[in-house]
């Protein structure tokens, strides 16, 4: 049951992020095309960068799926078995309890900008946008509390998995 | 008590813990230290928002990862090969400049190596360079072309420096033009010492006009990139995150509807391992900036600088000082972290000595790109080490001729301001 419930969060993670990148790239390109004829879109500005927001959250959400986030590992390839294990617990829960209390930091922001009524744009309050932000770091505690407990493939680890096409 | 939490934090440190939390944790201590609440840290990562040019990353991260799961390194490598392939040594030169365009392109995220390098490790063997050689040439350019406009590092430590508001400043739209000509020394040594070290015979391959004109056929979609994007910023017609937004449009374009070589069904998966380093980064550069914030509120960079000035009274032993720091931190910190700790701390100490940022920059980057294939963390040894199956220690004494020229390049690039700031119109 949480295995299915886990499955389907990553495929919606998936398709949001995919959907976010595409029309981050769409909005950006509009954007310079309609400077290049005097034709200036308020409002667009703000939502991209409130867009790359999103993505660096989203990002850092499935970077923390595949223990892809930068560290030093210098020390940690050298580990294995019982004491990769414990190396992971507690880097792995340092991260999430402070994941946490980044969580409770930035819904501080965001009741502080719903309160005093702070705009994105004309239309559209500041913290709609901001909202990502304890959503993001409240998941990713989750997700390294998870992590913590798993003993990565010591093949992939942290290289990139891009290979040429032949 | 602060020291026993700072331990802890540095053991974290040892055994893996993510940096961005380490980063957090260190600010989150000093906010409690000076008595503000920890809000003030989301205020600052919020600030990541206020950045004009930081779409430049995601958009050029994104160009990047889908440039190198198409075909476009095996057609990059064919037209420099029919462009350079016949000189003296000029396998050495094609990978040397192939490298670096690649690099340049996909923001030195240690693709090159797997993308570029595996192209080219077999075809330098074949043509009998040594085995040594060849390892030491793929590894170390794997990190070339860092110097280079759209690099994401370069673009990172502009947006950087930028957010600081010092003067004099340097944003994106000056470190593209600083970096050119530190960048074109760096490639000249190594292709340079790449035909000096070549197998004494006359070419590598024949010169053919047909193989030239069906290379540059066979890359016809590739070749305006580099064009509009570098010609577009340099000539003003384009902001760095405009280029960006093209690039990125341009190629999803490319390498999605019209070549086709990434399916619609892949995409989603490419999309998403580009926006796990995009992600990556600004949660690091997010926490550096609550973190900046404390350091300056308790007025560290003054202190750092009041001991540095102590002991250190003029600018060029300052400056090799300097390199000595950064060469040990590029072999500890990986790139991107270095930039966004380093710089809010370095950039007012160096102006103090009258170092204009933009050259601390070039400094700086050069710096780290040593740092990549240098023991014990740098990242291309081991990604070299994984695709090339050769122990990480073998790879490191064959980078060892090749540190030595990029040393000199380093040391020419810091005492030689004019060729950083030559481009720039600055007022000393």
């Amino acid at each position: 049951m949480v295995k299915r419930i886990l499955r389907l969060l990553e495929t919606a993670e998936n398709v949001v992020m995919a959907l976010l990148a595409v029309t981050l790239i769409l909005g950006a390109a509009l954007q310079v095309g309609l400077r290049l004829f005097d034709y200036g879109v308020i409002w667009l500005d703000p939502v991209l960068r409130a867009l790359v927001m999103w993505i660096a959250m989203l990002g850092a959400l499935a970077a923390a799926r595949h223990d892809k986030h930068i560290n030093l590992d210098a020390l940690t390839r050298q580990l294995s078995g019982m004491s990769l294990r414990v190396a992971r617990i507690c880097t792995f829960l340092f991260a999430a309890g402070i994941s946490v209390v980044l969580a409770r930091a930035s819904m501080g922001l965001v009741d502080l900008d719903r309160e005093s009524g702070t705009m994105l744009t004309e239309h559209i309050p500041a913290w709609w946008s901001e909202i990502i932000l304890p959503v993001g770091f409240g998941l990713m505690a989750l997700r390294f509390t998870l992590r913590a407990f798993v003993v990565p493939d010591p093949d992939v680890g942290s290289i990139p998995t891009a290979e040429p096409t032949q | 008590m602060t020291w026993l939490i700072v331990a802890l934090i540095i053991a974290l440190a040892a055994f893996g813990a993510p940096l961005f939390a380490l980063i957090a944790a260190l600010a989150l201590l000093g906010l409690h230290l000076s008595d503000y609440e920890s809000t003030v840290l989301a205020v600052e990562f919020n600030r990541l928002a206020e950045s004009p040019v930081l779409i430049a990353i995601p958009l050029f991260t994104i160009a990047g990862y889908l440039l190198s799961e198409s075909g476009s390194p095996k057609r990059l490598v064919r037209v420099t090969e029919a462009l350079f392939g016949w000189l003296h040594g000029g396998l050495a030169v094609v990978a040397i400049l192939a490298c670096a365009v690649f690099t340049a392109f996909t923001g030195a995220s240690g693709v090159t190596i797997l993308a570029i390098g595996a192209l080219l490790y077999p075809a330098l063997r074949e043509a009998q360079y040594s085995e040594r050689f060849s390892l030491g040439l793929v590894t170390t350019s794997g990190s070339l072309g860092l110097l280079f406009f759209p690099a994401v590092p370069l673009i990172l430590y502009g947006i950087v420096v930028q957010s600081l508001g010092t003067t004099p400043t340097a944003g994106v739209e000056d470190m593209i033009k600083a970096g050119v000509f530190p960048g074109l020394l760096m490639l000249g040594a190594l292709a340079a010492y790449g035909m000096y070290s070549a197998p004494k015979r006359t070419h590598d391959r024949t010169f053919s006009v047909r193989e030239l004109t069906a290379s540059l056929w066979d890359a016809r979609y590739e070749l305006p990139l580099p064009v509009f994007v570098l010609g577009g910023v340099f000539l003003g017609f384009f902001a760095a995150s405009e280029a960006a937004a093209l690039t990125a449009a341009y190629v999803l374009i490319v390498t999605v509807v019209v070549r086709r070589e990434i399916s619609l069904k892949r995409l989603p998966s490419v999309l998403r391992e580009a926006m796990e380093l995009v992600g990556a980064i600004l949660l690091i550069l997010g926490v550096s900036l609550g973190l900046t914030y404390v350091l300056i509120d308790a007025g560290v960079p003054e202190r750092i600088f009041g001991f540095v000035n102590e002991h250190v009274s003029n600018k060029w032993a300052f400056l090799a000082l300097l390199n000595v720091f950064l060469l040990v931190l590029g072999m500890l910190l990986d790139i991107f972290s270095a930039t966004v700790i380093m710089a809010p701390i370095l950039v007012p100490i160096a102006i103090s000595y009258g170092i204009h940022p933009a050259h601390l920059g070039v400094i700086f980057l050069a710096n780290m790109q040593l740092g990549y294939f240098t023991p014990p963390v740098g990242m291309n040894l081991f990604i070299a080490s994984f695709r090339f199956k050769t122990p990480v220690l073998t790879l490191a004494r064959a980078c060892v001729p090749f540190f030595f020229v990029l040393l000199a390049c380093v040391l020419v690039i810091t005492y030689w301001p004019t060729l950083s700031l030559g481009l720039l119109n600055h007022s000393p």
